[in-house]
This record gives structure tokens, C-alpha cells and sequence, in this order.
């Protein structure tokens, strides 16, 4: 149909990108001025986390873990997992706190979770280097990496397994709401698991085979490969797998948003 | 052109799904022809506007939708912690006006009449505050068919008389779909009229038509 009206109406590439446009400024003005110096916490959480696990590391001793400094070990660690965990967190719950929002038809729920992501993933970023850059200069902690890219791929891996399991969590969490008790079970073993603030290699097999079926053990065990070469990496990491899970979680939950779209919407 | 074809909608309650609120509804609205729509208390009036406007999706059925629409003006769906300027902005950008947003929202401000709270939070808004903003939001873009549930109830007498009298400034270039109690309303800017009941609805080219269908089924 040919209507004069059709003319001027937008073409569906373009409403969707003004709508992530919109949202990604929307979402960042909400994370930084919601609460206050909600700005001053995104790098005084990671900070304080970081004091505290290093007074326990103090306590028990540990100066050097796999051939890097402990506090170097840790840095890298605490910040690449909190790149998974605010990516995930905050895209589980991108769709319930945006719920006015798909009062406008051109918003659809997977806008949220989009946009919601890249902030995030942006924000970590920006916690990154500026935690690193701190720690290099003010308490001369060896973090000039030895292989930047080799950093960037296990970061962008974490990013995308962060989107991806958001993904698949907020369509079951808006289902189901019983299910988001689950996942805050789930989410401690993870946790530890993933070596980030427990050291992988004095595990023995066969369990440490077992804990290394969890994809975020190797994108931390390659971040701080890329810190320095001389550490030494848990036998049988393998980048690859992360983004193996990555992708096959992101296909997931893909498909589940596109199959529930309407029954998300209805709710 | 709206073309609503045999839509049914019911809603989910906590004991699995309610008795339906709309069945099997279809009309064609034609383009540039206002609509009122009657129907008791109940009759799903606001559910039929919010489905046409698509905050609300049918159980079953489509809707096609051939012009620029407004969201159905009056359900305030705005987000509470932030300013009344920063959620005008994120609209002028969903609908894809990033170039000239300071006038958009000068407009909006001086016909919402809102002042320096336009730049508090929404939530610190009364009602009538955050309709007038929702309204002069809409305004501020051109669409060809405006949603009003109740809009030009908004507020008080001399922003109700405002409200009207955009409305008639736009006879021509762009038509309403509205619902309201007051036939006097409904009599001044519409042509056409759907009469809702038992969840059927009928469209009557006249509107006339459709309030005595309304008035008849009363006196059963």
C-alpha cells in the first residue's frame, strides 16, 4: 500500500536504532544519577572488594599464586568477573524495570536487554582500566599487560556469556518468578568456581576437570595469562569453550525471546 | 487506515485465564474518520484503546496499523525517578526526532504549563500534572491519529479548554479515537462510533447511531 502516510513512516532499522539510541542514554543517566554517588560506587565496589579479599590473602599468607602477585592475581580476577556478573545481573532484570516502556510500541523487550548489556559491558570497561591504572601507579602493582589482546578476548568472551545467560534467565525469571530464587543459588558456586578469588590449580583431579566445565574459570585463567606471560594457567583452559558456551547461551536465549515475545509482553 | 481483524483478548489472572473481554472483534477504521467508542463500565473500552494503541497485545487476532499513531494519551507511562525533561526526551528519540529536540521540548513545557517542574522527578507529579505533561508530549509530535481515553478530562477547566481546542485545531490532519462518558465530548470531535458490549463490538458509520444503540441496550 501506498498511502502518502507510508512515506514518511521510518523504516524498521531505523526506529530500532533511535530506540537504542534512546534507551542506552536513558539507562546511563538512571546508573549514574539513581542513589547517591551511584557514579563514586562503581569503582568503590570493585575497590573494596578487592581491600577485603586482600586482607584475607594477607592473613593467610599468600604473596605470590600461580607465579603472579597475589594482588595482581586478584585485580584481574575480581574485575573480569564482575564483567560477567553486572552484565548478567542487569540483564536478568532489564526487562521488569523497563516494563513501562513497552508502552511505546517501537520498544520491544529485547531492546532492554541489548542496550542494558552494552552500557554494562561499557562500564566494566571503564572499571577496568581505570582500577588498573590505579593499582599500576599509586601501588605499583605489575598490570601493563603482556598481551592486550589476549586480555580483550577473555573480556569480550565474559561480556557475551554475561549477555547470554541474562538473556536465557530474564525470559524464565518474567515466567516463572520462582526461578530467580533458583539462579541466586546457582549464582555462589559460580561464583567460586570460576576461580576468582580461589586459586584453580591446587584443586586436584578429577574435581578440578569438573569445575572446569564452568565457561568463566577459562576467560579469568586467559585474562591474567594476558597480564603475565609468566603465569601459569590451569591445565586444560581453553578459551574457546567460553565462547562455545557464550554462543550457544546467547542462540538460547535468543530463541526464547523470540518464541515467549508475546506472552512477555501480555504479562 | 486501522484494520482490526477478529480480535479476542482476555486477561491472565492468578487462577488461569479470566473470562474474555473482547471476542472476535474486526472493524476497519478508515483513514482520517474519528472515532468514539461507547460501552458501559467494564465493556473493555480502555482494553480496545490500548490494544489499537499497542501497549496491550490481543489473545488472538491482528491488528495492522497504516498511519503514525500516538500511544493512548493519559496512561502515563513514564519512568518515575527521572525528570519530566529527561522522559520527554527519550520520547522526541524513540520517535526518531534527535535533531530537534530543544524545540520539542520547549513546546512541551510551555503547553504543559509545568514550569521549573520539568525538571523534577515524575513521581514528585500530581495526577493532573503528569497528564498535562503526557499531553503535551503528544502533541509535540505529529501523528495522524491521536488515543485519547479520557484525555480531555485532564486536569483543570482551563487545561480541559486548552486540550479541546488543540484537538480542534488539528480537525483535518489528524483524526481521534477516543473514549469517554461525556457525549458531549464524544458529539464534538468525532464522526463515527463503535459501540461496545458483552465484548462484541459493532461499528456505526454515524456516531449517533452508535449512543442510541448504547442508550437502547440500557433500557433492556
Amino acid at each position: 500500500m501506498t498511502t502518502p502516510s507510508n512515506e514518511r513512516l521510518r523504516t524498521p532499522l531505523a526506529v530500532t536504532l533511535s530506540v537504542w539510541n534512546a534507551l542506552f542514554l536513558r539507562e546511563a543517566v538512571t546508573r549514574l544519577s539513581s542513589g547517591r554517588g551511584a557514579a563514586v560506587w562503581l569503582l568503590g565496589e570493585p575497590i573494596l572488594n578487592v581491600a577485603v579479599m586482600l586482607v584475607i590473602f594477607t592473613v593467610i599468607r599468600m604473596k605470590v599464586v600461580s607465579g603472579i602477585d597475589v594482588l595482581a592475581w586478584l585485580i584481574v580476577g575480581l574485575t573480569f568477573i564482575s564483567v560477567y556478573k553486572r552484565t548478567s545481573s542487569q540483564v536478568q532484570n532489564a526487562i521488569s524495570a523497563n516494563k513501562t516502556l513497552f508502552g511505546y510500541r517501537q520498544v520491544k523487550p529485547i531492546d532492554t536487554l541489548l542496550t542494558r548489556a552494552f552500557l554494562e559491558g561499557f562500564i566494566a570497561l571503564l572499571v577496568i582500566i581505570i582500577t588498573s591504572a590505579g593499582a599500576i601507579f599509586l601501588i605499583n602493582v605489575d598490570l601493563i599487560p603482556d598481551d592486550a589482546g589476549m586480555m580483550l578476548s577473555a573480556f569480550f568472551g565474559l561480556w557475551l556469556m554475561g549477555l547470554g545467560y541474562g538473556m536465557i534467565c530474564s525470559v524464565t525469571v518474567e515466567l516463572v518468578p520462582e526461578f530467580g530464587k533458583v539462579i541466586g543459588l546457582l549464582g555462589m558456586p559460580i561464583y567460586f568456581t570460576s576461580g576468582a578469588i580461589f586459586p584453580l590449580h591446587s584443586i586436584p583431579q578429577p574435581y578440578l576437570g569438573w569445575v572446569l566445565y564452568n565457561p568463566l574459570a577459562h576467560g579469568l585463567e586467559v585474562a591474567r595469562l594476558g597480564v603475565s606471560s609468566y603465569y601459569h594457567v590451569v591445565n586444560g583452559t581453553n578459551l574457546t569453550y567460553l565462547y562455545q558456551c557464550a554462543l550457544v547461551s546467547i542462540f538460547f536465549g535468543l530463541a526464547l525471546q523470540i518464541h515467549f515475545a508475546r506472552r512477555i509482553l501480555i504479562k | 487506515m486501522i484494520i482490526v481483524e477478529n480480535i479476542s483478548k482476555r486477561y491472565q489472572t492468578d487462577h488461569g485465564p479470566g473470562k474474555w473481554v473482547l471476542e472476535d472483534v474486526s472493524f476497519v477504521i478508515p483513514r482520517n474518520v474519528s472515532v468514539g467508542i461507547v460501552g458501559g463500565n467494564g465493556a473493555g473500552k480502555s482494553t480496545l484503546l490500548r490494544i489499537i494503541g499497542g501497549v496491550d497485545q490481543p489473545s488472538r487476532g491482528r491488528i495492522e496499523r497504516h498511519c503514525r499513531m500516538s500511544w493512548p494519551i493519559g496512561s502515563a507511562n513514564m519512568q518515575p525517578s527521572l525528570t519530566g525533561r529527561q522522559n520527554a526526551k527519550f520520547l522526541c528519540r524513540i520517535h526518531g526526532h534527535e535533531d530537534d529536540i530543544p524545540e520539542r521540548l520547549a513546546f512541551i513545557q510551555d503547553f504543559a504549563e509545568i514550569g521549573s517542574l520539568f525538571d523534577e522527578p515524575v513521581r514528585t507529579y500530581s495526577p493532573g500534572m503528569k497528564s498535562r505533561l503526557q499531553f503535551g508530549i503528544s502533541l509535540a509530535f505529529k501523528f495522524e491519529v491521536y488515543i485519547s481515553d479520557e484525555a480531555t478530562s485532564a486536569g483543570d477547566a482551563s487545561f480541559r479548554q486548552k486540550a479541546s481546542d488543540a484537538f480542534k485545531n488539528m480537525v483535518g490532519q489528524a483524526s481521534l479515537i477516543m473514549a469517554a462518558h461525556g457525549e458531549g465530548a464524544l458529539k464534538e470531535f468525532c464522526t463515527s462510533g463503535i459501540f461496545i458490549n458483552k465484548g462484541r463490538a459493532v461499528w456505526f458509520d454515524a456516531l449517533d447511531d452508535a449512543l442510541s444503540a448504547y442508550k437502547d441496550s440500557i433500557k433492556k
